[in-house]
């Protein structure tokens, strides 16, 4: 069983190069909230549901201040160049919240009613402990519903 | 087979076995606390997008010039959801010309925690749930 991201790296960066990727995760430890294993299932269901829906899906975790829906709003406006097909999951674990925010071309796909359904389910697992699976489920959730366009389609 | 060489086998070696495989299974190293309901949550902000579908034609889908996404006010910068961090100016090492790598290098000449700017995205919809 090979753990390549988990092997102890040395140092090896010199004059000329720059340190290893691995030196560089060590560094900003990307795994203190969740495993590789979790980060992996977390980026491929971001970017299959993406690529499936042609929405832009991002995932936010933490804190989302004393006005929840303003915070999460304000970060979609800022979340790309295309906020108006853009979904933004908030997850605030501390203060057990999730916002969903649409914008007005990913309303169109995603009605207010499927979100809700998809948030219940994530709730659901959340409430249990499930980080990764409650967010992984809703994303699911909200691509099934968004569908796969015509003009996506290739073959 | 006297009595030691029994204990020595039907004991022994049964324990030798459990031993091995617990150094195995059980895992060592640096805990990480699983997140129960209720309980505060320390870490720093993560935003994470998906990948750009084709770097090359940004035809639909996530421009390439749009740059990393960032909080107001905090420095946190939307990580490609990858294991590894985007780098400043990956993004836009493939896209070939118009306006949009020029803005993607002033972006990334001011750091990922640089906020791209606001941009009206109509009519909100979504949801809100809590635990």
């Amino acid at each position: 069983m090979t753990r390549a991201l988990e092997t102890e790296s040395h140092d090896t960066a010199t004059e000329h190069t720059a340190a290893s990727r691995s030196e560089e995760a060590e560094q900003s430890r990307l795994d203190e909230i969740f495993t590789f294993q979790e980060l992996a299932r977390l980026d491929e269901a971001l970017t299959m549901s993406s690529r499936e829906t042609g929405l832009r899906f991002t995932l936010y975790i933490g804190d989302l201040g004393k006005r929840t829906r303003v915070q999460a709003e304000e970060m979609h406006a800022r979340s790309g160049a295309h906020p108006t097909d853009s979904v933004l999951i908030a997850v605030s674990p501390g203060q057990k919240v999730v916002e969903v925010v649409t914008g007005a071309g990913a309303s169109r796909r995603l009605p207010d009613r499927a979100c809700a359904l998809a948030v219940l389910s994530m709730t659901t697992s959340f409430a249990s402990g499930d980080l990764v699976g409650g967010i992984i489920n809703g994303l699911r959730q909200l691509s099934d519903q968004a569908g796969h366009p015509a003009s996506l389609r290739r073959h | 087979m006297n009595t030691v060489e029994v204990l020595l086998v039907l004991v022994g070696i049964p324990l030798a076995v459990i031993a091995v495989l617990a150094l195995l299974t059980l895992p060592g190293g640096r805990k990480r606390t699983r997140y129960k309901p209720g309980q505060p949550w320390d870490h720093a902000p993560v935003w994470y997008e998906p990948h750009p579908e084709h770097p090359v034609d940004a035809g639909h889908g996530p421009a390439p010039s749009s740059g990393p996404a960032a909080v107001p006010g905090a420095s946190t910068a939307a990580l490609g959801s990858s294991v590894y961090p985007e780098q400043p100016g990956e993004r836009n090492t493939d896209s070939q010309g118009g306006a949009g790598p020029a803005a993607a290098q002033g972006a990334s000449a001011h750091g990922a925690s640089a906020a791209p700017r606001r941009v009206d995205a109509g009519p909100l919809g979504g949801a809100r749930g809590t635990w």
